[in-house]
């Protein structure tokens, strides 16, 4: 492969920096939740990328449970967004803001 | 000067020193503790514990007089007290000539008035404490006197100190004897304080407390500043326990104690502590230029204070404070001319005849149902005889008749004062006997003589045995003490003092007959007028009195000491207590710890902005902080 | 150009395109949407990078099952509009595009700095891949991995567990004074309540 693995270190931060803004800028919850997982598949791109230049599989294995892990918490979370939304009738997290001064 | 045995060496019954002080506080415990249980049997314990520590005294003083005069000294180490590097201080016990004058004195005299308050505190719920209290007190007062180095002297004045201000305040429910309590605590303080400044001084030149050690190097090791500084300093702690001017002013109200108190420690004993303190500490004084004139000029200036000042006291006891006052100013006084055998001997004689005129003025009050006011009394003679007859002997001892107690003592020192070439010490302190036989004699007729002025006074009666015993032999001691002990200035008591306190000094001046002659026709004067005043009938007391206004308000308020206090001592002190409470604490401490608070309150209220509720920002919060941190570590590849 | 080139440059455009459009997209259906694509564009890189395993699973896992799962919740709670456009957080938007590119620009001066930019893949991955890469991938895991595999098929279970316990809608238990109000519903409960509360006045 002729693609220097600098280009996708670059793309993986490119799209984790998207992700970051799409959880500031968001405030349906579950579009968080999805900006999110924008995150974590460029960390896991980062990884594969960084396991393809040592020559080694660990990269590859770290990835693989950061996606079971990821999957395992998406369930949870949307269990808890519905759950919230069952008590609030909204999934705006600006709504949540009784823990202030 | 002298030699000191060694423990080991100790002859006969000497090493059961340590029980002459120990009995008392065996008397003391028992009696805090379990008091109450005993009953009237407190107060026979207390007295049987005094009387057997006399006992061994006597027996430890014939003890130490069977050993050469060269060699009369013992010194008993109970334990090591303190040890802290090269500064040692023994719980030593020192036996010699001076300190075993005192301990008979103490325990002698103390004895008899235990046996006293046997019946006068009869009647008293809290009885069992008061024994207690007085027998803490003999210890203390014995420590004192038997200590061997400062420190243990240090402790018994302590010590003495709070009983005291313990017995003087027994009847603590009316509000004037604690106060007058307080007052004596505090004024003595004043001294205490000068005082342990002086041990400090001591231990900072000498490195250690010991009379030996201190007495016996004092001329090597002190320059004559020094031996001021140390002198003026112990002089101070002597003042306040001897209520000496300027501190004279809590013993007239110390006389809101019961009788007992009043006869033992503010006539017999304590205030003695002071007296012979300077007696003790004597080769420290004698280095000095200054410290013994100035001694002198105090106990010169006391004694005639307080002497006018007895002239105007309507209250019986009150007349006998002032004149403890000026008594002891006359032992200064003598103490100041280096006569300190004159001062110990006055001291024994005045334990004598104070002790049994306070008794007496106690069965007095007591036969008068409490009433302490001597114009009230009158006739008295009659219906309490025994007490009335004692009361005359104290009296005419006080005076200065010859040839009781009193008036070898007087001659003695006034002798001395004459051919040590001081005639203007000489002439005062003659005014001085003049005085003391005037106010004596107005007690003693006011009170004993003339018609009964008011029904209680018409009802007096005697009072029990057991308080009219003392007041006899008391006044034996009294009227034997004089031919016992010093009928000269070189007699008995002086020799055995000699190897303590040094020679009498002598001199030339007028011979010792005539000035006998003057000092007793001094005295019969000074009787004679007061009989002419108070109970011959020739003078109207009243209209007498009167016409010498303002003088007689004047006396009875001391002098107004007490008043010049308040304005001087008191109003400021208070005002800046107010101040240092209202302002420096309430406004500046408070207002700084809450003025801490305040901001960290303010800080906080500020702070809180920062919780805005929303999760949004506090991501933002993140983002930068993660950025900033990627920064700092870019900048650093 | 080689293929491999050509690959990485179709995709990485339209992976970021569509990672824009998810952020941007209004109705929450359609964000979900472009992120699918998304995942998809990602696979592809996967397989570039020779971890053919992970492309599949990416697909099944992520796009399969995740992006499922979260449409499914969508629809059920019926939040597809999105939220509305004016943002009331001062300066939020700015400073979160801005602090993404400063991020952006701090990863370009790491990468630089550390591997730079024309180091290319070494050559061996092949030996790694013995056997393939599922092989390869399940001896390393069942050999050097194991415990942590262990661990998280425990973690799945609790997930399983705790989004059953989280989704219940648990019924309320019923009060005394609910039974007491139906039993008899004129009693005026405040009026009891009233007396057995005694008011005092403290003492100063």
């Amino acid at each position: 492969m002729r693609t220097p693995i600098a280009y996708f270190v670059m793309l993986s931060g490119v799209l984790f920096a998207l992700g970051t803004v799409g959880v500031l800028i968001r405030r349906n919850a579950l579009l968080i939740f999805m900006s999110v997982e924008l995150q974590l598949n460029a960390v896991n791109l980062s990884l594969i990328a960084f396991s393809r230049m040592h020559n080694e599989l660990d990269g590859q294995i770290l990835a693989f449970f950061s996606m079971v892990v990821a999957a395992a918490e998406v369930v949870v979370g949307l269990a808890i967004i519905v759950a919230i939304y069952r008590r609030r009738q909204s999934v705006n997290v600006d709504d949540a803001r009784e823990l202030r001064w | 000067m002298v030699g000191a045995l060694a423990p080991s060496e100790a002859t006969g019954s000497l090493p059961l020193l340590w029980l002459v002080p120990s009995l008392p506080l065996a008397g003391a415990a028992v009696n805090l503790f379990v008091g109450r249980r005993l009953g009237k049997a407190a107060g026979w314990l207390a007295t049987a514990l005094v009387a057997a520590s006399f006992a061994v005294a006597v027996v430890v003083v014939l003890d130490l007089l069977a050993i050469g005069t060269e060699e009369r000294l013992y010194v008993q180490h109970l334990f090591d007290w303190i040890t802290v590097g090269a500064f040692e201080v023994g719980a030593d016990l020192r036996l010699d000539a001076l300190s075993s004058t005192m301990i008979l004195v103490v325990t002698g005299v103390g004895s008899l008035i235990h046996l006293y308050s046997i019946g006068y505190m009869a009647h008293d719920a809290r009885s069992a404490r008061f024994f207690a209290y007085l027998n803490l007190f003999v210890f203390f007062m014995l420590v004192l006197v038997l200590g061997a180095n400062y420190l243990v002297l240090y402790l018994g004045w302590e010590g003495v100190g709070l009983c005291s201000y313990l017995l003087i305040g027994f009847w603590y429910e009316k509000t004037e004897n604690a106060n007058a309590a307080k007052k004596a605590f505090v004024t003595t303080r004043i001294g205490d304080t000068a005082m342990m400044v002086g041990l400090a001084f001591i231990v900072w030149k000498f490195g250690t407390l010991d009379f030996e050690a201190v007495f016996g190097s004092a001329g090597a090791q002190l320059t004559e500043a020094a031996a001021t500084g140390i002198a003026l300093l112990l002089l101070g702690g002597a003042i306040g326990k001897s209520a000496q001017i300027p501190l004279q002013v809590w013993l007239p109200d110390a006389m809101a104690g019961p009788t007992p108190v009043s006869a033992l420690i503010h006539a017999a004993t304590m205030v003695t502590a002071g007296v012979y303190l300077v007696v003790r500490s004597a080769p420290l004084f004698e280095l000095s230029d200054i410290a013994l004139p100035i001694v002198l000029v105090i106990g010169l200036v006391t004694m005639l204070v307080a002497g006018t000042a007895a002239l105007g006291q309507t209250d019986i006891k009150r007349v006998l404070a002032y004149s403890t006052v000026s008594q002891l100013g006359y032992m200064f006084l003598a103490a100041g001319m280096r006569a300190y055998a004159a001062a110990m001997f006055m001291l024994v004689a005045h334990a004598f005849y104070k002790a049994l005129m306070f008794l007496g003025s106690g069965s007095v009050i007591h036969g008068m149902h409490d009433e302490q006011d001597m114009r009230r009394m009158g006739g008295l003679l009659r219906r309490m005889p025994v007490t009335g007859w004692t009361f005359i002997v104290g009296a005419i001892a006080l005076a200065g008749v010859p040839p009781l107690a009193g008036f070898f003592a007087k001659d003695q020192l006034l002798e001395i004062a004459n051919h040590t070439g001081r005639p203007v010490v000489w002439i005062l302190g003659t005014i001085g006997a003049l005085l003391s036989a005037l106010y004596i004699g107005r007690l003693v007729f006011l009170t004993f003589f003339g018609s009964a002025r008011t029904e209680q006074a018409e009802h007096a009666h005697e009072s029990p045995s057991v308080m009219t015993v003392p007041l006899v032999i008391l006044a034996i001691g009294a009227i034997g003490a004089g031919f016992v002990l010093n009928s000269t200035a070189e007699g008995r008591i002086a020799h055995y003092l000699e190897p303590v306190v040094g020679e009498v000094p002598h001199g030339d001046g007028l011979p010792v007959w005539v000035l006998g002659t003057i000092g007793s026709t001094v005295a019969i004067v000074g009787l004679v007028l007061a009989w002419l005043v108070y109970a011959s009938g020739k003078v109207d007391r009243a209209a007498f009195e009167e016409r010498l206004e303002p003088l007689p308000r004047t006396l009875r308020n001391g002098w107004y000491w007490d008043d010049a206090y308040a304005k001087l001592l008191v109003v400021p002190g208070k005002a800046a207590a107010r101040v240092t409470a209202f302002v420096v604490d309430a406004k500046w401490v408070d207002g700084l710890v809450n003025g801490v608070g305040r901001g960290v309150g303010g800080l906080a209220q500020v702070g809180r902005l920062l919780q805005t509720g929303f999760v949004r920002s506090y991501a933002l919060v993140f983002l930068v902080g993660a950025v900033a941190l990627l920064a700092w570590i870019g900048v650093r590849l | 150009m080689p293929l491999d080139n050509l690959v990485f440059w179709v995709f990485a455009p339209i992976s970021v395109a569509s990672a824009i459009g998810m952020i941007v997209m209004r109705n929450a259906v359609h964000a979900a949407l472009f992120l699918v694509v998304n995942f998809f564009c990602i696979a592809v890189m996967y397989l570039l990078l020779d971890a053919p395993f992970l492309f599949a699973v990416q697909i099944i896992v992520y796009a399969g099952a995740i992006m499922v799962l979260v449409l499914f919740v969508i629809m059920l709670l019926g939040v597809a509009r999105g939220d509305d456009l004016r943002e009331r957080l001062i300066a939020q938007r700015p400073l979160a595009v801005l602090l993404a590119l400063a991020f952006v620009a701090e990863i370009f001066v790491a990468v630089r700095a550390g591997i730079g930019f024309s180091t290319k893949a070494p050559d061996g991955f092949d030996a790694v891949n013995e056997g393939g890469n599922t092989q390869a991938l399940g001896e390393v895991l069942f050999r050097d991995y194991f415990l942590p595999f262990e661990i998280t098929s425990i973690l799945l279970i609790i997930a399983a567990i705790a989004a059953t316990v989280l989704a219940q809608r648990r019924a309320r238990p019923i009060t005394q004074a609910e039974i007491e109000q139906r039993r008899s519903p004129s009693t005026d409960r405040g009026a009891a309540v009233d007396e057995q509360i005694e008011v005092r006045e403290v003492p100063r």
